[in-house]
């Protein structure tokens, strides 16, 4: 069967890229052979049949106010570029406030003299003794 | 010499909407205000049918379009126009879509919308329709992704060359064996569509 040599030239005939002298041979061949031309037909309708499906499609609505949101707005109306150039140097000179009145804050708030020892905690206010209690008095297990 | 325009002064005057792509690209480089959205504006479309078709639903579709359109804005001071915009957003949508593998059965919507309409039943259209989406489907990606640059976009095979960095020996036997599937796979589903009914 010669035909399934042809079959596989049908597409590249179809978009006009099969070499003449290939494209005078199946051209031959396809007056004679209906099979052959009914493939050819089917081939050539592909693209309708894609671009039916392709030409019903809507695209939403915000689709590109997603797609500016995603890349940066600023970067692509150019209209917030002005408040860019003041705000940078605005937010670094509120850190440097910020660092400054910690600083300041800290100098002041820090205790005066050595660091006071850990206060110990007092006994009786933990443990208050209640008279008639079978608590036993605690003791310094060094004193023994 | 005087008309030769610069895109950084297209902005002001409108002149964006009339720019030729490689101006625009350019002015888009540049970051001239108005620029990206003319691009997408133009390339919207385009780019989200070709995502859709390829990934079998418009949420996706629209996913990998605004993934597709955030990449070309980063890149696009470095495009050196060696191949058209065109073909460089095809090539984005296309690499983007066979490296997400999530392609859902466009089965599902087939049923969905035989089964109300049981009264009058679709209308030849419709059934095609849902039929190419659902040939679609069932084709390998890479076969897929060709049949669309070609029958859908219409990309000429030099294009479809650079969108997929294939040889041109390679995009005339794949895209031979892509309408091949096509075929055969519309005839095997409509045969056994009209059993069923
Ligand atoms: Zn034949």
């Amino acid at each position: 069967m010669t035909c399934r040599l042809y079959e596989e030239q049908l597409s590249s005939y179809l978009d006009g890229e099969l070499p003449a002298r290939r494209a005078a041979r199946l051209d031959a061949h396809l007056k004679t052979c209906p099979h052959c031309r009914a493939e050819l037909t089917a081939l050539g309708g592909i693209a309708g049949r894609l671009r039916a499906v392709s030409s019903q499609v809507q695209v939403s609505h915000d689709f590109d106010r997603r797609v500016i949101r995603a890349v940066g707005y600023w970067h692509v109306t150019g209209w917030q570029k002005p408040v860019r150039s003041y705000l940078k140097p605005l937010v670094i000179l509120a850190l440097f406030l910020l660092a400054m009145m910690g600083a300041v804050w800290h100098f002041f708030t820090r205790p005066l003299g050595p660091p006071l020892p850990e206060p110990q905690p007092a006994i009786s206010a933990v443990a208050p003794v209640v008279p008639g209690a079978s608590v036993p008095p605690m003791q310094d297990p060094e004193a023994r | 010499m005087e008309d030769v325009v610069r895109p950084g002064n297209l902005s002001a005057d409108g002149r964006l909407a009339t720019a030729d792509d490689a101006t625009l690209v350019a002015a888009c480089a540049e970051r001239v205000p108005g620029a990206f959205q003319e691009l997408l504006s133009r390339y919207r479309r385009p780019a989200v049918t070709l995502a859709y078709q390829m990934m079998g639903n418009l949420e996706d579709a629209e996913d990998v379009a605004q993934e597709a359109f955030v990449r070309v804005f980063q890149a696009i001071p470095r495009f050196r126009g060696q191949a058209s915009f065109s073909t460089w957003l095809y090539r984005i949508v296309t690499n983007l879509c066979l490296g997400s593998r999530r392609r859902r059965k466009a089965t599902v919507a087939l049923d969905a919308v035989r089964e109300p309409r049981a009264s009058d039943s679709p209308s030849r259209q419709v059934t095609e329709a849902l039929l190419t989406r659902q040939v679609l489907g069932a084709m390998a990606p890479e076969l897929r992704a060709i049949l669309l640059l070609r029958d859908q976009e219409g990309l000429s095979y030099t294009e479809i060359a650079e969108a997929l960095r294939l040889p041109l020996g390679t995009v005339r036997s794949r895209l031979s064996k892509a309408r091949t599937a096509f075929r055969q796979m519309w005839r095997k589903l409509s045969e056994s569509g009209e059993e069923q009914s």
